[in-house]
């Protein structure tokens, strides 16, 4: 792993716009300095998941620090944990982030900008669900 | 005992999203513990929804405290970004 890796986020939703919007936000926020790559929605942009985008997403994602996956809701977890299941289809340390969406993904880009390894980014995504927005 | 510095900037603009990010990316590379405090609330400078969490408006009072080896140059460096942040047309 060089020194200039950064962690690398995929965004798996069951919406390509949603995905999409998200990784805007969290790219502005951040700095634009991580890599966020959006997997939402079926290979035909239809509402649904695509592990074949999943595993394309990683793979773009990774820089050699590892790979935090955020999904949305039911089987988007599920679609990225039978990817996950299959040994060998992922070449990177990839963790799933247990995560509220958009806080989620902000807590763990700014993360990975700021440096933070693959443990620490995933915890910032988890320590989300406690941010209080009021 | 690590050094401890303190300094308290005066915002002339509301802290949004995005300098909220350039800060909490900033104070992540400093060893030293960094806070922010308004009115009773405070949040570590290194969490980005702690941050935005804080609310902080214009003409707000928010202490910087960082306590460590860097210490002084991580208040100097999180002052100089919510000057610029919160800078009236910014």
């Amino acid at each position: 792993m060089s020194l200039d890796a950064r962690v690398g986020i995929v965004l798996v939703s069951h919406s390509a716009e949603l995905a999409e919007g998200a990784a805007a936000l969290a790219a502005q926020i951040s700095g634009g300095t991580v890599a966020i790559i959006p997997a939402g929605g079926t290979d035909e942009r239809q509402l649904g998941t695509s592990a074949a985008k999943v595993q394309r997403a990683v793979k773009l994602a990774d820089s050699g620090a590892g790979v935090v996956i955020l999904p949305d809701l039911g089987s988007a977890v599920l679609t990225v944990r039978a990817l996950l299941g299959e040994a060998g289809d992922l070449p990177t340390p990839v963790e799933l982030a247990d995560a509220p969406f958009v806080e989620g993904v902000v807590a763990a880009t700014v993360a990975a900008a700021g440096g933070g390894d693959i443990k620490a980014v995933l915890a910032a995504a988890e320590e989300a669900r406690h941010a209080r927005k009021l | 005992m690590p050094a401890s510095f303190e300094q308290t900037i005066t915002l002339t603009g509301d802290l949004h999203a995005r300098p909220a990010g350039a800060l909490a990316v900033a104070a992540a590379k400093f060893a030293s513990a960094v806070s922010l405090t308004v009115g009773t609330s405070s949040a570590d400078a290194k969490s980005v929804l702690g941050v935005m969490g804080l609310g902080a408006t214009s003409g707000q009072h928010v202490t910087v405290v960082a306590q460590g080896p860097d210490a002084e140059e991580a208040v100097a460096t999180i002052l100089a970004i919510l000057a610029e942040a919160t800078r009236v047309g910014a």
